[in-house]
């Protein structure tokens, strides 16, 4: 996997809360325990043969400095190495699999969560635009969207109405998902007459932030085949940041993305990714979503629309980020579910699948990106 | 937290304790820091010149591109940027979108390689086409802040050009900047618990873990050493011991004593963790000498109704045993 | 498993406020230069890893996403590691797997806090449960003084003890061209001086800074091909312990043992005061220092006063600490902890100047940060394990 190292790392275990908009009633540490415990059970693992623990969380979120220092025995980490990683969790993911990778660890807990309910989405966002040029004129995550659709829009001489479509498959998906709270998905008529919120987005065509842990355990291979029978290996691993400034960047392509999937294609040996069996990606707006597929490399330009539902890797069996994005987890959410869906452990999974791309994003307008690949 | 704070969550803790058990009682937070942020030499030079009217570019001699606003790096390929250039107030709008926040434009101006963002004024979302002509509407005074420039309004004449900048203004080297971060913080079953107990009655519980018997307080559900969930709820005593504890003489933003006073890391009986408070009731110069580690202490209690807070308790006093 | 090398470092030279650059502009100046000592450019980057203290310090979150523009990051491999004082040293060790696993040929570490732009005690305050203590913390200022005081009744560091670890820095910070403070003080100006939190008096306590630090991490592969004078990564270690667990140990930092423990195995350190030519510790007050001294095995526990009496610790002793002053020189918090790592490598390289320890083959780098909860272990070494 790794360039020059022989050292493989599996997804063993994992668990998730449910995906909700305000989880009123538990605490950060409260979810973060939850997740934790819950990796664990079933592994025949005990917290005392876990050698690390990374985190993924936002300070600006939970309303304290170094939030992690805090909650280090919520997540098991006493007396134990731990690092946070201020970025999405699937960031964190990538370190615990150098850290194995290296050699130098054999059992890791990963975990992400958030808890936006909390605090403010928005300050979430435009605390990080630098406060010179691009915070105080209001430009955020939200207007961000909608530049991004726009020009993606404007470029493929698109009509607006192919979002809704996109979103509907999504929330649907999310629907016949146990681990997000949806009452009822919104069909793609609902899904055009929600209120435009950054034009020419819709409401409903953004990310919905929800509360919600995850937790997963990596292991060496070796440890891997004594505990587990059904090991999800990480084969392929690629991140890249685009500059800062928004306005700068590409808007209608995510190029950042692109260099992240050929990073990781290229350590995996993936030649076609479209022959893999799924994608889970995340993404700030249905446009955005669309510019990941195509990023991917698991569509033409302007035509990652056409590719749901179709021959190709099934894109977003969970729901993806649309219907349930807890922020700083989102990434990491994603590499669980697609590790359920390798394993059979979840029925909304496509069948018999054997390798899937997972996508994590940060950012605002999603500036940085990871992505990693799988297989059974 | 400052005091209007603290009585906004004297106030939420109150609703939190009359309303059903249905709905969630909040803690609110609130983080409010502030800054002198230093610009950097491009935008310290770009926000002075908006006095001028004048828009400052940066040109990169590797990618041969005129950014504006100036940038200290070129975003593309790293290099150090220190060519300024004044561009043309007016350009083409290269992008908009409409949010809670009002109209954003990405502005190309005349001879600029890239957009930026800034606010659309006087128009509306329908009158918009990508490629409209736009003009920068100046603020009447200049602050050295990006809102020199009110926005970018349609209209403005073509034919405007790059040229090498005549600096006249002093640097903005720094800014002004306060950031205000709200939070409606969930008490969760286990904090719940502790600060309902708190506030009917001047109870501290815990919860004692199974496995190592020791009481946690704040409790939690799982133990940090064992890591099992932790059993029954305890309560512990308003008496304690001294772990630790320091004389503060040190004035800060946000400090809600006055110096100097008795800084106390305690142990309460029958709980086996640590907890913040003061020590007082004792001459500060005193404490140094007559407190030690085990000096036992009792909390004071405010008068009147509690809150449901740390801060119901006034301070801790020591207990002398001779 | 790669071995990792340190092949080129850099530093601001700190101030207590820089008002010519942004806080980008601080990070360039010392990745500029860790690239100039390597003899590197971008283009031989493979990834990049930023470690700064909490966002709330500069006021931006998650700043990596401003400042890639600066680091010419540009479509490369961004990450931060936060983690409190010792954030440095975390963000190095992150950069360590990435290179150790494959992932990363040469990585660019970049560590920096500009913390003239806030309003420092009331930043570090917001580290505490908003719910239960905040309202009652200083910093943690109100912790390390309370701890000191128990210290002090139980295993004799004395406030005279800490003060000579304050002359004893701020005399080699002198010796240091990137430190910032240069004052010469005697033992009674530090006793003498204003109690901020008793007993941490002023002068026990090391100047709020702004600066940077940038190293440049190679494979084994890649560094001969870099630099002749590799400073060989032997071990490093981060560890945490939950604040408020019961019975919690507070006179020793667990976590701190458990690093060295666990780094001195990895490196075949019996003996730390003879096998480590000199150390880099990152003491954010003068009674750190002296606690660090036992934490680490430089001396017997309780024995801390002793050795800095003894003079063991003193640049021409036989265990030097601190050579380039330590904090009391300068103490930007998020980079403070890589400046030491980067000073390890100088000193074992001969490369420290008015500053290097003669014929040092071996150092002993310790960071920490949080609660007295996070701590961290490297050993730098001119020699492989």
């Amino acid at each position: 996997m790794f360039t020059g190292s022989d050292n493989k790392v599996a997804i063993v275990a994992g668990a998730q809360t449910p995906f909700k908009a305000a989880w009123a009633d538990r605490q950060h540490v409260d979810l973060i325990g939850d997740v934790i415990n819950g990796a664990l059970k079933g592994t025949g693992l005990r917290i005392q043969d876990v050698d690390f623990v990374i985190d993924s969380g936002s300070d600006i979120l939970d309303g304290r400095s170094i939030s992690n220092c805090g909650f280090l025995g919520a997540m098991g980490a006493h007396q134990k190495e731990e690092s946070r990683v201020e970025e999405d969790g699937l960031w964190a993911a990538l370190y615990g699999a150098t850290k194995i990778g290296s050699g130098s660890a054999e059992v890791g807990l990963l975990l992400a969560y958030s808890k936006p309910s909390e605090g403010s989405v928005p300050a979430f966002y435009w605390s990080q635009c630098e406060p010179f040029y691009q915070r105080p004129v209001g430009f955020g995550q939200a207007a961000a969207g909608g530049l991004q659709a726009q020009s993606y829009l404007a470029r493929h001489s698109l009509s607006d109405e192919i979002f809704a479509d996109v979103v509907a498959h999504d929330w649907a998906n999310a629907a016949r998902n146990p681990a997000v709270d949806v009452e009822a998905a919104p069909s793609a008529d609902e899904i055009r007459s929600s209120d435009v919120v950054a034009a020419p987005l819709r409401e409903l065509e953004m990310a919905r932030q929800v509360d919600g842990a995850v937790a997963m355990v990596i292991t060496s291979e070796r440890v891997a085949e004594r505990i587990c029978p059904d090991p999800v290996w990480i084969t392929g691993i690629g991140t890249a940041m685009d500059q800062h400034a928004f306005s700068m960047r590409e808007r209608d392509s995510l190029p950042a993305c692109r260099a992240a999937a050929e990073a990781a294609y290229k350590r995996a040996g993936i030649d076609d990714p479209t022959t893999l069996s799924l994608a889970e990606v995340s993404a700030s707006s249905a446009a955005t979503e669309l510019m990941v597929i195509e990023a991917l490399g698991l569509a033409d330009p302007g035509t990652a629309a056409q590719v749901y539902g179709g021959d190709g890797p099934a894109i977003n069996p969970s729901g993806g980020a649309l219907p349930a994005d807890p922020i700083m987890a989102t990434g990491l959410a994603r590499l669980h579910e697609a590790a359920l869906q390798l394993t059979d452990r979840v029925d909304h999974g496509p069948d018999g699948a054997t390798s899937a791309v997972v996508h994590g994003a940060g950012g605002v307008g999603m500036q940085n990106h990871c992505v990693f690949t799988l297989e059974v | 937290m400052d005091t209007k704070a603290a009585a906004k969550k004297m106030e939420m803790r109150g609703k939190g304790l009359g309303s059903s058990v249905t709905e969630n009682p909040v803690f609110p937070g609130r983080i409010e820091l502030p800054y002198t942020l230093t610009t950097g030499r491009a935008a310290a030079t770009f926000l002075a010149e908006l006095a001028n009217h004048k828009i400052v570019g940066s040109r990169c001699p590797r990618c041969d591109g005129i950014f504006v606003p100036a940038q200290d790096f070129c975003a593309a390929c790293g290099t150090s940027l220190d060519e300024f250039v004044e561009v043309p107030a007016s350009g083409k709008l290269s992008g908009y979108t409409e949010t809670a926040d009002g109209l954003i434009g990405l502005v190309r101006l005349d001879g600029a390689t890239n957009d930026f963002p800034h606010k659309l004024l006087d128009t509306q979302l329908g009158e918009l086409k990508l490629g409209a002509r736009v003009e920068a509407s100046w603020a009447a005074e200049a602050e050295g802040s990006i809102l020199d420039i009110e926005g970018f309004a349609l209209g403005g004449d073509e034919g405007g050009e790059v040229k090498p900048l005549e600096p006249g203004a002093e640097p903005v080297l720094e800014q002004k900047y306060e950031m205000r971060l709200d939070y409606a913080h969930s008490y969760g079953p286990y904090y719940g618990m502790l600060f309902d107990g708190l506030a009917t009655s001047r109870r501290i519980q815990g919860t004692r873990c199974p496995s190592c018997e020791r009481v946690l307080v704040p409790p939690r559900e799982y133990c940090d050493v064992c890591y099992v969930r932790s059993g029954e709820w305890v309560d512990v005593a308003d008496t304690g011991t001294i772990k630790a504890f320091s004389i503060i003489h040190l004035e800060f933003v946000g400090q809600t004593r006055e110096p100097p006073y008795v800084y106390a890391e305690i142990v309460l009986d029958g709980s086996a963790t640590r907890l913040i408070h003061t020590v007082a009731g004792i001459d500060v110069e005193d404490a140094k000498e007559r407190l030690q580690i085990g000096t036992k202490v009792r909390a004071v209690w405010k008068g009147g109704d509690p809150i449901g807070s740390l801060e119901d308790i006034e301070y801790f006093e020591p207990v002398f045993e001779d | 498993m790669r071995d990792v090398a340190i092949v080129g470092t850099g530093q601001t030279v700190h101030a207590r406020r820089r008002t010519d650059v942004s806080q980008a502009g601080l990070v360039r100046e010392a990745v500029d230069e860790a690239l100039a000592d390597a003899e590197l450019t971008f283009d031989d980057i493979d990834s990049v890893v930023v470690a700064s203290g909490p966002a709330l310090f500069g006021a931006v979150n998650q700043p990596e996403k401003w400042l890639v523009d600066g680091l010419g990051g540009r479509m490369k491999p961004v990450v931060r590691i936060t983690s409190g004082g010792g954030t440095g040293l975390a963000g190095a060790l992150a950069a360590m797997n990435q290179v150790s696993s494959g992932f990363a040929e040469r990585t660019l570490v970049v560590a920096y806090d500009k913390l003239s732009e806030g309003a420092l005690q009331y930043q570090i305050s917001t580290l505490y449960d908003p719910f239960w203590g905040r309202e009652f913390a200083v910093g943690i200022m109100g912790f390390a003084s309370a701890y000191w005081r128990a210290r002090i009744e139980t295993l004799g560091h004395t406030e005279e003890a800490a003060a000579m670890v304050g002359v004893k820095n701020h005399k080699n910070a002198f010796l240091n061209p990137y430190a910032h403070v240069r004052k010469e003080i005697t033992v009674d100006d530090v006793l003498e001086s204003r109690p901020l939190a008793w007993p941490i008096k002023l002068l026990d306590v090391p100047p709020i800074s702004d600066g940077a630090c940038a190293v440049v991490l190679a494979s084994d592969d890649a560094a001969p091909k870099t630099t002749a004078k590799p400073a060989w990564i032997r071990g490093m270690s981060y560890y945490g312990e939950a604040d408020n667990a019961p019975d919690r140990f507070m006179l020793q930092s667990v976590p701190l043992q458990l690093a060295a423990q666990r780094v001195y195995k990895k490196a075949g350190i019996t003996n730390p005061r003879r096998q480590f030519d000199v150390a880099e510790l990152q003491e954010p007050y003068t009674c750190f220092e002296l606690s660090y001294y036992e934490g680490l095995g430089l001396c017997p526990t309780g024995e801390a006063a002793d050795l800095i009496a003894s003079g063991a610790t003193e640049m021409d002793g036989d265990i030097p600490c601190n050579p380039s002053g330590g904090c009391m020189g300068a103490n930007p918090i998020g980079a403070t902890a890589l400046i030491r790592l980067a000073e390890a490598a100088l000193q074992v390289t001969d490369k420290a100047g008015g500053r290097q320890v003669p014929n040092a083959r071996t150092a002993l780098v310790q960071a920490g940060g949080g609660w007295a909860n996070l701590r961290g272990v490297a050993v730098v070494s001119a020699d492989r394990n």
